[in-house]
């Protein structure tokens, strides 16, 4: 929150209000006591595309979230069209003319194009029905006109599982359209990291939609891939701790810029000892790994007692190796050896009997059993001094989990609720503490900070420096460079699925930027 | 971008800790007593409608076809926990009475034995089908029933099966009994205790409840999910081997259509009752053995209380959904399918 102010001098200036599509001013979210959305003012103006980009927890998930109904702000005002609104739904998003396009798509795929397009707007005035009965030909020819609008060649009979994803896009993109045109208002197409999981030729096919979009509305454009939004977009807004830090025209800014932009102040890496243990046999070590599609020749080694960070953009394989590491998906080529023995048919079971353990960013899907008490969830992978014989004595267990709740600071301390009921800072404490009962070797971390509150935060990094002295080594992937910076002792650089650069910061030590440049 | 955390996670705690907790217990100590509640309310109303029945032999009726019941409805609960549901235990049971019918009389004290073997194993194969094809639990024990069904026919002929000898292998459980309810009753109650202990006080039952609660988490935790699933559904195939000896028990003979072949709803009804969660992961087998009881006495409660006997299905069904309200655990969220 530092670096907050806006930089005025290369503000486009505001134009006739009549030409603005949406207006935001002042608008302010916070949970709790931290500020997701910081007073932000901005404007869109029609025929415009705008690129919107920021560091994972910049907030700018909050803003779109806030324009398409899902979040009330808890200050300042939106204008769609010159007239002030409440977006208290998806639904009254959408009726003035907000529509997102997501990575994960809600689209119904065992209906038909046509349906998802006409579908939910039939009740207010469509022709779509008559006398509550589904009119098909109509629903047809007002989808066929609407994807001729974005000039897309999809049938409206075919059934949307059967598209590809990127056709899938294009229905979704075409269904925020007829809404807009059913309430005679310019449509906002917002485009959620669009690019991210689609093949070049198809980027190229989206690219095309966004200039039909502009000719309708307006874009928001959302992407981790600078020079995409620089040659995409015709303005960038940069988000930063929750304000707007920068809003520029993309002629004349570079993708150092931006990211500069994105991150503020530079920061290098603390120079630390060099460790005595790097030279220790590595406990987990990749050779060449990798698959189709996702990585290509990662070779790494999981040395006791070291922190390895992984940094990559989104898209760069590197949640995929991952997961491969932890026998949760395949790999194709190379091998991966535990303690020097090369695995076979390597799986998550074989994982944790060797020692790994690995914490999900997902953490309410993957991370967690939410509906079993705290103290069962703590001993659900290994038991500990809970285990007699055959059984779980609940008092030892209760034991045991009193411990580690004093240990990590997990409150309430209540190990006997349900840990859907903790807070997620004190949930992920839970969810760490569960590996932390077997002695892992490896500790395998994806975004272990995320979401955290500073306290837990520094609780959860304590303990992670404390596994990794007891010579536990960490794979670590970070919310942020600066964590990567901040805790690691080697980083390792993936871009476009390959090890673009390693650096051993206990004789380097790279600067953000230096990162940064390795990322693109 | 798409996976920055939603800060509102953090709240749940900071908003009114108290209120939410006591909730909690409440709602809690709500799924504890409510099976045994209906139960009790219901035998009230039978008892105050009958007022011969508490003292005439009603009770020991009631457990002797509770126990079956409960049997099936202690293998279903097992998988219901991992979130899965097994269509064809009761069709199960109906082979054990057809095979122990059969074989009662030439093998003797082994034929139990061997029967209950046998649909343990059909068990743990659809718990290895599950697993391995990837079909999901309805239709896979669908399909199950719908061939142990035909089989019972082809094995009788669609004849009665009598035992010929031997039958005092088995009889026993329901001849013998204690403060007048049959030994066969208090044998599976204490079955029950058992399995409660199972679930409660083992890994492997502590898996299961991780299983049906979020079997993504639970893999990614190293969990055995694969073995934890056929060991559930083998486990029901045995409680359903156990409550098919019950039935030749009772009546000592077996057809496809006889006793026996109705078990599916009632059993499904009781586990229910009991407070199981259909959805996975909540089930206490101790509160299962007062929804099969509850479940034994409607048609015994419907016919004191004065309802046409054609009727009783409407009763039957009425209560149950009204029971199921009662005692369902709706805490973990508002979906319900």
């Amino acid at each position: 929150m530092i670096n907050a102010q806006i930089d005025t001098d290369q503000r486009i200036p505001a134009t006739a209000t009549a030409k603005s599509i949406l207006r935001l001013n002042g608008l302010t979210k916070t949970f709790g006591a931290q500020t997701a959305v910081a007073s932000l003012s901005l404007d869109i103006h029609r025929n415009e595309v705008i690129g919107l980009i920021g560091e994972n927890g910049a907030g700018k998930s909050t803003l779109l979230k806030i324009l398409t109904g899902v979040h009330q702000p808890d200050g300042g005002t939106i204008e769609v069209n010159g007239v002030p609104v409440r977006l208290r739904s998806a639904q009254e998003a959408t009726k003035a003319g907000i529509g997102i396009v997501h990575q994960e798509q809600s689209l119904f795929t065992n209906l038909t194009v046509a349906e998802n397009i006409v579908m939910g707007t039939g009740a207010d005035g469509s022709a779509a029905t008559r006398y509550g009965f589904y009119r098909w030909g109509q629903i047809n020819t007002e989808a066929a006109e609407v994807l001729a609008r974005i000039g897309s060649p999809i049938d409206p009979r075919s059934v949307v599982g059967d598209l590809t994803f990127a056709q899938r896009q294009m229905v979704e993109i075409a269904r925020t359209i007829h809404v807009a045109r059913q309430s005679a208002t310019a449509p906002l197409v917002i485009l959620d990291e669009p690019t991210s999981v689609l093949e070049r030729a198809e980027s190229e096919i989206l690219e095309r939609e966004i200039a039909k979009l502009r000719g309708l509305g307006a874009v928001i454009f959302v992407s981790h891939r600078l020079e995409e939004v620089l040659r995409i977009c015709d303005r960038i807004v940069v988000m930063r701790h929750g304000h707007l830090v920068a809003d520029r025209p993309s002629a004349g800014v570079t993708e150092a810029e931006l990211f500069r932009l994105m991150i503020g102040h530079d920061i290098t890496a603390a120079s630390r000892p060099a460790r005595t243990l790097s030279t220790a046999q590595p406990v987990l070590a990749a050779e060449g790994l990798g698959r189709k599609g996702a990585f290509q020749d990662v070779s790494l080694a999981v040395v006791p007692g070291r922190i390895t960070a992984i940094v990559g953009a989104f898209g760069s394989g590197r949640e995929e190796l991952y997961r491969a590491l932890f026998g949760a998906e395949g790999y194709d080529t190379g091998t991966l050896s535990v303690a020097g023995q090369p695995v076979r048919r390597w799986n998550v079971r074989k994982a944790v009997a060797a020692g790994l353990a690995y914490l999900p960013a997902e953490r309410g899907v993957e991370g967690i059993v939410g509906g079993l008490s705290a103290e069962r969830s703590l001993t659900l992978t290994h038991a500990g001094e809970a285990r007699r014989g055959p059984f779980l004595i609940p008092r030892l267990r209760r034991k045991l989990a009193d411990a580690w709740f004093d240990r990590l600071d997990v409150r309430p301390r209540d190990p006997a609720l349900p840990l859907e009921r903790f807070s997620g800072g004190n949930q992920q404490k839970v969810a760490l503490a569960k590996w932390l009962v077997g002695n892992p070797k490896v500790l395998i971390l994806d975004h272990p900070l995320r979401g955290l509150d500073p306290g837990a935060a520094e609780t959860v990094k304590l303990r992670i420096g404390e596994a990794c002295a007891a010579g536990a080594g960490v794979i670590l992937l970070a919310d942020t460079l600066e964590e990567a910076l901040d805790l690691g002792h080697d980083i390792l650089v993936m871009r476009d699925g390959r090890v673009a650069a390693r650096f051993d910061l206990s004789r380097q030590t790279p600067t953000t930027l230096d990162l940064l440049e390795k990322m693109v | 971008m798409t996976r920055t955390p939603l800060p509102a996670e953090g709240m749940t705690t900071r908003t009114s800790p108290k209120s939410a907790f006591g909730g909690l217990r409440a709602e809690k100590l709500r799924q504890v007593l409510a099976p045994a509640a209906i139960f009790a309310g219901l035998l009230a109303v039978v008892s105050i409608a009958e007022p011969t029945f508490l003292g005439g032999g009603g009770p020991s009726i009631i457990a002797q076809q509770a126990t079956p019941i409960l049997l099936v409805a202690l293998g279903q609960c097992v998988v219901l926990q991992i979130g899965s549901i097994d269509l064809s235990n009761a069709a199960m049971a109906l082979l054990t009475t057809i095979l122990a019918a059969l074989m009662l009389g030439p093998l003797g004290l082994a034929a139990p034995v061997l029967c209950v073997a046998i649909v343990t194993t059909i068990g743990a194969l659809n718990g290895a089908l599950l697993v391995f094809a990837q079909i999901p639990s309805f239709a896979l024990t669908l399909g199950t029933l719908g061939v142990l069904q035909a089989a019972s026919l082809v094995v009788t002929g669609s004849n009665v099966v009598y035992v010929t000898d031997h039958l005092d292998v088995v009889d026993w459980l329901f001849n013998l009994s204690f403060l007048t309810i049959p030994a066969a009753f208090w044998i599976t109650a204490a079955l029950a205790i058992v399995l409660w202990a199972f679930l409660r006080l083992t890994p492997a039952g502590q898996g299961m409840a991780a299983v049906g609660y979020n079997e993504r988490a639970a893999t990614l935790s190293g969990l055995p999910v694969k073995s934890l699933k056929v060991l559930a559904f083998a486990l029901s195939g045995c409680f359903a081997g156990l409550a098919g000896l019950c039935v030749i028990a009772i009546s000592g003979a077996a057809s496809s259509i006889g006793l026996g072949s109705d078990l599916l709803v009632p059993s499904i009804a009781a586990a229910l009752a009991g407070g199981t969660a259909i959805t996975g992961g909540a089930c206490n087998p101790v509160n299962v053995i007062f929804g099969a009881l509850f479940v034994a006495l409607i048609p015994v409660g419907s016919a004191a209380v004065g309802v046409d006997p054609q009727a009783q299905s409407i009763v039957y069904g009425a209560v149950l959904i009204i029971a199921v309200a009662a005692t369902l655990s709706r805490s973990r969220s508002g979906t319900v399918k």
